[in-house]
């Protein structure tokens, strides 16, 4: 697992492949991550290999967040990410910013 | 218990998988206007593409990819599967397996050169004898002339993912269609407390502004159709078409087209592109998300089952043995107590001993029912075989099966895929004649194998049957006086002589081929067959064919049993076998030299136990007949006494005893003591030639 907790400790960068293949990690990981802090940054920057359980992990974890009131952001959304997230219809940064909240100085 | 290694559940995903596209292959030489086919090849094909990249097979997705391009042609009706098409698909199909399963076996080269071949036989061109339209007509516009489109709403069943499917993929083969408004509906995306990450919660709305017909979605969703619900219906007014302006405008303006995403766009973005192009680079309309439309529901999807639950286990093969292995000891234990039980005198010992009993019964044959496997899954493999051997020797033949559901334990199925293979091989290779032989019979050029399973009582009988020339009775005799098997002239039935085609050595083929001739096979198949418990009977007609009969148990590992008693030891005989018991009358003794009873008028011969097993002491006063029969044959076997049913695990013989025939292995009886289990097959052929002395001796 490329994946760590750096600093701050309420970042948690995702690893390179969130596909299908290693997403059962990486929602141990976010699920781990929740059960620390109060405040989630999910880093976005390393994700190199993405799909369609990738973007559903993602709007879980928002909806999580909105829902007990423990604000998640979503920061540098790699390339990679937003291609998958294109094709599957959030065609536009209003689209994904109305999915997705994110860290406006981290786009 | 450790879980299974993804990959090996990949291989063995896989390899249904290539049975699956292996018999479509071949159905498809058959049946070449079979569209269902052509769909189920591709479907099994897009499964194994899809699941190899997930599992990092890289070279199995690449090559696998190529050989779905170019079948392309196939599935879309633009060119006939000729047969010589079909063979260089099913050497694609070894390639892939062989990237599965041996790797370091396989040569770029050698896939190339097969991709090469794919791609010369699908570039001919060889027109569609028939294709079939089932396009239905477009929708129109209200306008009447004007082509619509589509409003798409679509659903995947949660597990899609999973088999390598990815919706992604499709969305953006449908935005190949025309232009494409996709919004993803999110509102099934669960808690994270509720997800299973792997499953599938997204669905999508999609408006999609193409002069396509339906069979043209279909076709984007053609390998998924199973696992979805589509649901489609004509745009019915234009909410937000692509003006030629528009297009235009994308073409001259690159920067706008890069704002716009491919394949898939969103309505906003169309919206400004639009108003860009009727009003001028000035106009700013307000951007506006659209609303997420209630999906019209069509018939066809409601069809659909929505109630999939997990309906198989897969386990691993050495797990069912092992629980095998348990209910055999478990059923030892139990007859042990059942015989301790019943030596004393407390009922309620004696009521937990039945009630033992009944449970351990039960368990045996839940435990052995769980090791039955359909053996429709080893027929599939030989019709690659017949295929293969009919091209190779110019022999046009026609392989039927029947009986594919009947079942065997699963250990039976791996033992009996080698005799089976000699078998065919035999029958086209010696059995069928060639096509002008056939012709100046009078028979259809077109051989015919058939392959059949049918339970008969506690067994299973597997048939083999040709429509050739039939065994040739004086040429094996002649063959088997020349390697002094039999004296010259020696009388003997053409049952009998048959018999030599099981002796090791023994051929009548006057050439040596790659197929047979080598006299290795035939008493290879008998004794693996006879390993099994089983037998094999041959019958022919000459100019009419051979059909050649395996009878196997149901299962190797325990059988009902009849206890009997012979002097002192104590033998077990396989119930299957058992017709009836009838006790040795004075008259029957009488006959004694000539060995034969009379049940019911008929004469049947029997072998005294004692005499075979050299018993010493006393017999009984009133010793007992069992009749045992394979197939029309009886024979009775004369015990002191019969004890009775007993379940009977069976273990193997060690070493030391591998040479006593009549003994097909042992038993461990509630007392811990060892019982042998007679071979019926053997016990019958030795009565057999027990008779045939006596025969001989009187016409002397």
């Amino acid at each position: 697992m490329s994946s760590d907790v750096t600093e701050p400790k309420w970042s948690l960068r995702l690893p390179a492949d969130c596909s299908i293949a290693a997403i059962r990690n990486v929602y141990d990981l976010i699920r781990e991550a929740f059960g620390r802090q109060d405040r989630l940054e999910i880093d976005c920057s390393s994700v190199d290999k993405a799909d369609v359980t990738s973007i559903q992990l993602l709007l879980s974890t928002a909806k999580t967040g909105e829902a007990r009131g423990r604000p998640v952001v979503l920061t540098s959304f790699s390339q990679s990410l937003r291609n998958t997230l294109r094709r599957a219809g959030f065609a536009s940064e209003a689209m994904i910013g109305q999915h997705f909240p994110q860290k406006k100085d981290g786009v | 218990m450790s879980a299974m290694d993804p990959t090996e559940i990949f291989r063995q995903e896989a390899s249904e998988l290539f049975e699956v596209l292996e018999g479509a292959l071949l159905d498809l030489g058959q049946r070449p206007d079979d569209r269902e086919l052509v769909d189920s090849a591709f479907r099994a094909l897009h499964t194994i593409k899809g699941s190899g990249a997930m599992f990092g097979f890289d070279k199995v997705a690449s090559f696998t990819h190529e050989f779905e391009t170019a079948f392309d042609r196939v599935r879309k009706g633009e060119i006939r599967p000729t047969q010589e098409l079909i063979s260089v698909a099913l050497a694609a199909k070894d390639y892939i397996r062989a990237l599965i399963e041996n790797p370091q076996s396989t040569d770029d080269i050698i896939g190339e050169a097969i991709l090469d071949d794919l791609k010369r036989f699908v570039s001919s061109d060889q027109p569609a004898v028939a294709v079939v339209e089932i396009a239905e007509a477009p929708p129109l516009a209200p306008g009447g002339s004007k082509q619509a489109g589509w409003h798409l709403f679509l659903e995947f069943e949660s597990h899609i993912l999973r088999n390598g499917s990815n919706p992604l993929d499709l969305l953006e083969d449908l935005c190949k269609l025309g232009p494409c408004f996709v919004v993803p509906i999110t509102d099934g995306v669960p808690f994270l407390d509720e997800m299973e990450p792997e499953d599938c919660y997204l669905k999508w709305d999609v408006k999609l502004h193409a002069a396509c017909d339906k069979a043209a979605i279909d076709d984007v969703f053609m390998f998924v159709s199973d696992e979805m619900k589509l649901t489609l219906s004509p745009l019915e007014h234009v909410e937000a078409p692509v003006p030629a302006p528009l297009l235009q405008l994308l073409d001259e303006e690159p920067a706008l087209a890069a704002e716009m995403p491919a394949p898939t766009v969103e309505a906003p973005v169309v919206e400004q592109l639009v108003a860009k192009a009727e009003h001028g680079p000035q106009a700013q309309p307000e951007v506006k998300v659209e609303a997420k439309t209630e999906p019209k529901i069509e018939p066809k999807a409601e069809a659909k089952r929505d109630d999939r639950g997990i309906a198989t286990v897969r386990v691993q093969a050495e797990r069912l043995d092992e629980l095998m292995d348990r209910v055999g000891e478990l059923v030892i234990a139990q007859a042990r107590l059942t015989q301790l039980a019943s030596a004393g005198s407390d009922l309620s010992i004696k009521m937990i001993a039945e009630e033992i009993e009944r449970l351990a019964s039960s368990l045996r044959d839940t435990t052995m029912g769980a090791r039955m496997v359909p053996i429709g899954s080893l027929f599939g493999r030989f019709r690659r075989l017949v295929h293969d051997l009919s091209r190779d020797l110019s022999k046009p033949v026609e392989f039927v099966t029947s009986g594919e559901d009947t079942e065997l334990d699963k250990t039976m199925i791996e033992c009996l895929a080698d005799p089976l293979v000699h078998l065919i091989r035999n029958a086209i290779d010696h059995g069928i004649e060639d096509t002008a032989t056939r012709s100046a019979n009078g028979k259809s050029e077109q051989g015919r194998i058939e392959l059949a399973a049918v339970h008969s009582g506690a067994q299973v009988l597997v048939t083999v049957k040709d429509n050739g020339g039939g065994l040739n009775t004086a040429r094996i005799r002649a063959k088997a006086e020349e390697q002094g098997l039999i004296a010259p002239g020696a009388a003997l039935s053409d049952h009998e002589i048959h018999q030599f085609l099981f002796h090791p050595g023994f051929s009548t083929a006057q050439t040596i081929s790659a197929l047979s001739g080598r006299g290795v096979g035939m008493d290879v198949v008998k004794r693996t067959i006879e390993n099994m418990r089983g037998s094999i009977d041959l019958s022919t007609r000459p100019g009419q064919g051979t059909t050649v009969t395996l009878r196997l148990p149901l299962t190797l590992a325990i059988i009902e049993g009849l206890l009997i008693r012979v002097g002192e030891g104590r033998y077990i005989i396989p119930l299957s076998a058992v017709e009836e018991c009838i006790e040795l009358t004075a008259e029957d003794e009488r006959s004694r030299g000539r060995n034969f009873l009379n049940v019911r008028g008929n004469l049947v011969p029997f072998l005294r136990l004692r005499e075979l097993m050299s018993s010493s002491g006393t017999p009984d006063q009133h010793q007992k007949t069992i009749i045992i029969s394979t197939g029309e044959t009886h024979v009775g076997l004369v015990a002191d006494q019969i004890i009775g049913n007993h379940q009977t695990v069976i273990k193997s013989l060690s070493k030391l005893h591998s040479d006593v025939t009549i003994f097909s292995g042992a038993t461990i009886l509630g007392d811990g003591t060892a019982a042998l289990i007679l071979d019926v097959a053997q016990l019958i052929a030795l009565a057999q030639s027990k008779v045939e002395k006596q025969h001989i001796s009187e016409a002397a």
